[in-house]
């Protein structure tokens, strides 16, 4: 069988195509915002947590990782509203994505907590330091240098995990690439122009995210 | 190394050539000679498409594929079943992964464009589903009430347009699934649930003594089954075989399935010059 | 809370199935998947240009691309150019060139890893390239891969619950019929989220025991 091509499909949704990438874009940027404030929380709790705070940080990270995130973007949106939490499409998609991104960003964060050597922390506490100053102006800054290049690849993970918010119609990109598959039926063309635009955005991110970590020495 | 990928390259590329079915003279002819009717329908929207107890595949589309399946076979079992998503209708249809798409299908002029529709088998509508103690009971009721009355309804861009056009003032509330706007109006959160009618019918049916149906539908829309472009033969089958169960024929088969899952009696197809013709 | 087990143990059938189509997916994507990334790794790291260009723009395509986009694709694009494969043979197939892309480029890595002058010697002792590969270079290479092969498999897991969207019967699928009927919303999402968490957290398990015994030798 032989398909004949028509991109013209395609330049006519042009502009859905993009808004929607746009919109994939921004509940990714929300997700990794919202999800870096959880790991961090999490992450430090995890470190300098008491017994049942770094076991309920285990917790957290252990159960959300091996969960599917369709699961939990489902729960989020049409069950939870029977518990009395109602959010709309976006919200309860930027909710189950931030969820998501704090327990892979608790362990990034960690990881990079851990890899601080001790010798900088003692210094601090040598010069006077209280341990939250410590924390804040040490440990702080360093585990941030050090988890850039592992926030960048999450960030790109999370931006292609925005497709699943398809599920609930939220019109993202590969929503947008379903209803030109469903009302035209140019199936190739629509596939072709989303991968396109989902593997030029993550690696023109990936380019970005590399000159940008090269302006900071590593420690 | 790249003779061997040469090799599995030509592999692959063989493969493809070859997978495509034997395509014979016509879609009716290739049905009947395979002795099964392939059809592409859901399996989580009652009383249409849905899984009962048992866990086999009933309601209402599954009975029109089955009407079908018997004017080819004389036997409603000779049919396999592909669940697909509502979006896959179109395309397994087309590129023959079914014969038929029987899943609450609405027909619109865009969507003929791509398949060929069948006959309707139902007209879809909305209507509004009241509770028996509510001090509503019709829609004249809940439309006097004006501004005082909320109506809950599934989530949709045009859903408030939609209930406004039945009652102008009412407030809308809108849920995310079709439970929790059924409980909104257990609840009493929501005087009214605005629904599909055929959803309201079976709800009603499954709890006979709770709830009502406030008697004015709008919103119409046709369901049919829908077949790919180009195969005469096979549609008019198809038509055929739906068109003696609605009016002729076959009329008990459809009557008792219609009256199981809607819980009322088509009309009786009237005697003498047929009807449709009129 | 009752109605739940009532459904639960009438519906038991019904979500073994989805469990077992689960399963055998996700069991028939890591093998195939493994095989690709192989031959994706080996090709990467020892190939010649014309061998890597293709096989690079293979994997950061897919890497590059939403898994769900992969499975809609796969499920679309192979039917109109008549190839028939059904949901679940387009969706394998799609699970299938996504665990291939990810395991390829970390056999690449791992294959990259390994000193060259473990090469030499193996030609040294006279063995053909296709011997070293196999006796020397890919046993090391699947041994420091084996971490992360299986946190793959928890991915392919989680991935298989998007197939529920094209139409293959796994058990997000079976949950959502039942959910369709019953209108349990909250109570078997949440039955399902525990199951995978379960299946997911065994083979989290296994890597960790299998990665500790790695670590004591």
């Amino acid at each position: 069988m032989t398909y004949a091509f028509n991109f013209d499909v395609i330049w006519a949704n042009a502009g859905n195509l993009l808004g929607g990438l746009a919109l994939g874009l921004a509940l990714a940027i929300l997700a990794i915002a919202i999800g870096a404030a959880i790991g961090l929380v999490a992450a430090f709790a995890a470190i300098d947590g008491s017994r049942t705070l770094r076991s309920c940080a285990a917790a957290y990270v252990t159960f959300v990782r091996n969960t599917p995130l369709l699961v939990i973007v489902l729960v989020a949106y049409f069950a939870l509203p029977e518990l009395g939490v109602r959010m709309g499409k976006i919200e309860s998609f930027v909710a189950s994505l931030s969820l998501y991104a704090g327990a892979y960003l608790t362990e990034v964060f960690r990881a990079s907590l851990t890899g601080i050597p001790s010798g900088l922390t003692d210094a601090g506490h040598s010069i006077g330091l209280t341990r939250f100053q410590v924390a804040r102006l040490i440990r702080f800054p360093i585990m941030l240098r050090n988890a850039l290049p592992a926030l960048g690849s999450t960030f790109i993970s999370l931006f292609k995990d925005s497709s699943l918010a398809a599920a609930i119609a939220v019109p993202e990109l590969t929503f947008q690439a379903r209803r030109i598959n469903v009302d035209t039926f140019r199936v190739v063309e629509a596939w072709m122009a989303a991968s396109l635009l989902y593997v030029s955005t993550s690696l023109l991110i990936a380019a970005g995210l590399r000159r940008f970590e090269r302006r900071f020495p590593k420690f | 190394m790249s003779n061997r990928l040469k090799l599995i390259v030509i592999g692959l590329v063989g493969t493809a050539l070859l997978s495509p079915s034997a395509a014979s003279a016509d879609k009716l002819t290739d049905v009947l000679a395979r002795g099964k009717l392939i059809v592409g329908t859901g399996s989580t929207n009652p009383p249409w498409h849905f899984r009962d107890e048992a866990g086999n595949l009933a309601g209402f589309d599954i009975d029109i594929a089955k009407i079908v399946a018997k004017g080819l076979f004389d036997d409603p079992e000779k049919v396999e079943f592909v669940t697909q998503a509502s979006d896959a209708r179109v395309p397994n249809v087309v590129t023959d992964k079914v014969d038929i798409t029987c899943q609450f299908m609405t027909v619109t002029a865009a969507r003929a464009q791509l398949v060929n529709f069948t006959i309707p088998y139902y007209r879809e509508g909305v209507s509004l589903l009241l509770t028996k103690d509510s001090k509503y009971k019709s829609h004249d009721d809940l439309k006097a009430a004006g501004s005082a009355v909320t109506v809950s309804v599934l989530q949709n861009v045009y859903a408030e347009d939609m209930v406004h056009q039945a009652l102008p003032e009412a407030k809308v509330d809108q849920y995310e699934s079709v439970d929790l706007m059924y409980q909104a109006l257990n609840s009493g959160r929501a005087d009214a649930a605005a629904t599909d009618a055929s959803s309201l019918k079976w709800f009603i049916l499954q709890n006979p003594d709770k709830y009502l149906d406030a008697g004015y539908g709008w919103n119409p829309q046709t369901y049919a089954c829908a077949v790919k472009r180009g195969e005469a033969d096979w549609l008019n089958f198809v038509n055929t075989a739906l068109h003696e169960a609605m009016t002729g024929v076959e009329f008990a088969t459809y009557r008792d399935s219609f009256k199981k899952w809607f819980g009322e009696t088509p009309p009786e197809p009237t005697i003498g010059f047929p009807a449709e013709l009129r | 809370m009752e109605r739940f087990f009532i459904e639960l143990s009438n519906m038991r059938l019904q979500l073994a199935e989805g469990l077992i189509t689960t399963v055998e997916v996700s069991i028939a994507a890591i093998i195939t998947g493994t095989a690709l990334g192989l031959f994706v790794g080996v090709g990467l790291a020892f190939g010649t240009r014309p061998v890597r260009w293709p096989l690079r723009a293979y994997v950061d395509v897919v890497r590059g691309t939403p898994v769900l986009v992969l499975i809609l694709a796969a499920f679309y694009i192979l039917a109109a150019f008549g190839i028939h494969f059904t949901a679940t043979g387009s969706g394998v197939f799609a699970l299938s060139l996504f665990c291939g892309a990810h395991l390829g480029e970390i056999f690449r890595g791992a294959l990259e890893a390994i000193p060259l002058t473990q090469i030499e010697a193996g030609k040294s002792m006279g063995l053909k390239m296709r011997q070293i590969l196999l006796l020397v270079l890919l046993p090391q290479a699947l041994r420091q891969a084996l971490p992360v092969w299986i946190n793959t498999a928890v991915e392919i897991v989680k991935a298989s619950t998007l197939l529920s969207i094209i139409g293959v019967g796994e058990l997000l699928l079976k949950t959502q019929e039942i959910i369709g009927r019953t209108f349990l919303t909250l109570d078997f999402y949440i039955f399902a989220g525990l199951i995978y968490f379960l299946i997911n957290f065994s083979i989290e398990q296994v890597g960790r025991i299998a990665e500790r015994r790695l670590a004591g030798h």
